[in-house]
C-alpha cells in the first residue's frame, strides 16, 4: 500500500514515455517495427538482453495460440482474456504478479517466470497496440442495465461507479486495467473470484466493489463492457 | 432383450440400407452408422490400431466431431477415407452421431510408453515456456475432456495423436479460402520437437 503512490507515478512516467515513441499503429507489423527501433534506441532499460524483433515476434505468436487471434480473447477450457489494446502498466504488473504467485494461475506462473523485464515491457506494448474488434459475447438483453451501473455505480450497495477509474470509454489508465471488449466470462469469472485469485499491487481496490455486487449485476456490467470497441 | 430388438432393428436397417441423407435420422439408422463407424473405430469407439492408427470418438466433444466431419467435406482436413465416409452423411445424422460418440466412455486402450508419461504431464499442464510452448491445459482442459471445438485428448491413441501432432500442417487447414481453428495448434504442433510429441502423446493416451 505505502508505495502504492510512488509505483503510479514511475508507472505512468514509463507508460507516457513508451507511448510517445508509437503514432498510434494499428498493425501488428507496425508495433513491431516501432518496437525494434524502440529496443534498438536502449529506451527499455536493459540493452543487453533487450530481446529481437524476432523473438518479439515469436513470443506474441505463443501468447496468440490462447489468447486469440490479435489477442482479442478466446473461449479455452476457461475464458481466456483480451490482451489487445491493454493497458502497458497494468500487463507488467500482472505478469509480475503472476511470477511472484500473488496473483494464483499455474499456467500464466509458468508463462511469466521466464520472461524478461525487456520482454514483458516489448510484449505489453506491442499488445496494447493492438485494436481487433470485440467478441462481444454477453447477452444483448443485459448491456442497458450494465451500463447504468457502468456509469452510475450503485450507490445503496456503496459501489462505485467503473468509469471513475476505468474511464468513460473502458479503456483503462496506467494500473487500471481496460475493460472495453474484454470477454463477457472472464469478466464474470474475475469479479466472482477476486480475492481468492488476486493479492498484486492494486488489486485490494477492487475488492471492496466485486464483493458489493450482485451477480446479476456482474452478469449485466460484464455484458456492457464485452460490447465497448 | 430389448438391447437384442434394437440390435435386430439395427441391423435390418443397415440390410435394407436406409438412406443416409434422410431428412430425419431415425433410430435404426443411427444404430447402423454407428455399427459402421466402429468398423473401424473400435467396438465402444476407443480406437483401433488399423494399418493406420484409427482415433477414439468415444467421449469427444459434440461440436468438435460435427466440425471435423464438415472439414473432411469441405477439403479442410485431407483424409480420403473419411470424405467417402463423411459427405454421404446427412446434418441430421452427423449431430446423431456426434451426440452419440460424445455419450460413450470405455476405458482408454493404452499401449504407449509408460517412462514418457511423467515429461508428458509437465508439457501437458505447464507447456515449455522456453520454447514458446502454450500448456496444453489452457484448451483442452487439465483433464484433457475439451470444450466446445476443443478436442478431447484423454485416451486418445498414442499413435494417432504423434502421428497428428507431426502432420498438423499437412493434413488440417488444407483449404485456403477455408480458414479454420486448426490453425491455433499450428504453431505449437510445429514447436514441439518429436521427442516432446511422443511425451505428450504417452500422457494423455493413459487419461481417463
Amino acid at each position: 500500500m505505502r508505495s502504492r503512490g510512488q509505483n503510479c507515478v514511475s508507472a505512468s512516467h514509463q507508460s507516457i514515455s513508451l507511448r510517445s515513441n508509437f503514432a498510434h499503429p494499428t498493425r501488428l507489423g507496425v508495433a513491431l517495427a516501432a518496437l525494434i527501433a524502440l529496443v534498438s534506441g536502449g529506451a527499455a532499460g536493459a540493452a543487453n538482453d533487450a530481446p529481437t524483433g524476432q523473438e518479439v515476434q515469436a513470443k506474441l505468436t505463443y501468447c496468440e495460440v490462447c489468447h486469440g487471434v490479435s489477442a482479442q480473447g478466446f473461449l479455452g477450457f476457461s475464458p481466456i482474456p483480451r490482451l489487445a489494446g491493454q493497458q502497458v502498466a497494468y500487463i507488467r504488473n500482472q505478469l509480475q504478479g503472476f511470477s511472484e504467485k500473488k496473483r494464483a494461475n499455474n499456467i500464466m506462473f509458468n508463462v511469466g517466470h521466464v520472461l524478461s523485464p525487456a520482454m514483458i515491457t516489448a510484449l505489453a506494448n506491442s499488445l496494447h497496440d493492438l485494436n481487433p474488434k470485440p467478441l462481444g459475447n454477453g447477452p444483448k438483453d443485459l448491456v442497458d442495465a450494465g451500463k447504468q451501473i457502468y456509469e452510475q455505480g450503485v450507490p445503496s450497495a456503496n459501489v462505485l461507479p467503473c468509469a471513475t477509474c476505468h474511464g468513460a470509454d473502458a479503456k483503462g489508465s496506467d494500473q487500471f486495467p481496460r475493460l472495453a471488449g474484454q470477454l463477457y466470462a472472464y469478466v464474470i469469472l474475475q469479479l466472482t473470484n477476486w480475492s481468492k485469485e488476486r493479492a498484486e499491487h492494486n488489486s485490494d481496490i477492487m475488492a471492496p466493489i466485486a464483493r458489493g455486487l450482485t451477480d446479476a449485476q456482474i452478469k449485466a456490467v460484464a455484458a456492457y463492457v464485452s460490447y465497448l470497441e | 432383450m430389448r438391447l437384442h430388438g434394437g440390435l435386430h432393428i439395427a441391423l435390418l436397417a443397415l440390410l435394407l440400407a436406409a438412406p443416409a441423407h434422410a431428412e430425419n435420422a431415425s433410430r435404426g439408422s443411427v444404430q447402423a452408422k454407428l455399427s459402421y463407424c466402429k468398423d473401424c473405430h473400435g467396438a465402444s469407439a476407443q480406437g483401433f490400431r488399423g494399418y493406420f492408427p484409427i482415433p477414439r470418438l468415444a467421449g469427444q466433444q459434440t461440436e468438435y466431431l460435427e466440425n471435423q466431419l464438415r472439414a473432411f467435406i469441405e477439403h479442410r482436413r485431407t483424409n480420403n477415407i473419411m470424405f467417402n465416409v463423411a459427405h454421404t452423411l446427412s446434418p441430421a445424422m452427423v449431430s446423431a452421431l456426434a451426440e452419440s460418440f460424445h455419450a460413450l466412455n470405455p476405458p482408454p486402450i493404452g499401449g504407449a510408453p509408460r517412462g514418457l508419461v511423467e515429461e508428458g504431464r509437465k508439457i501437458f499442464e505447464d507447456g515449455v515456456p522456453d520454447d514458446n510452448i502454450a500448456a496444453c491445459a489452457a484448451c483442452h482442459g487439465p483433464d484433457a475432456t475439451g470444450t466446445g471445438e476443443i478436442p478431447r485428448l484423454a485416451g486418445q491413441l498414442y499413435p494417432y495423436l504423434v502421428k497428428e501432432l507431426t502432420n498438423w500442417g499437412k493434413e488440417r487447414g488444407q483449404n485456403p479460402s477455408q480458414p479454420d481453428t486448426s490453425a491455433i495448434m499450428s504453431p505449437v504442433a510445429h514447436s514441439l520437437s518429436k521427442s516432446q510429441i511422443e511425451a505428450v502423446a504417452a500422457y494423455v493416451s493413459y487419461l481417463k
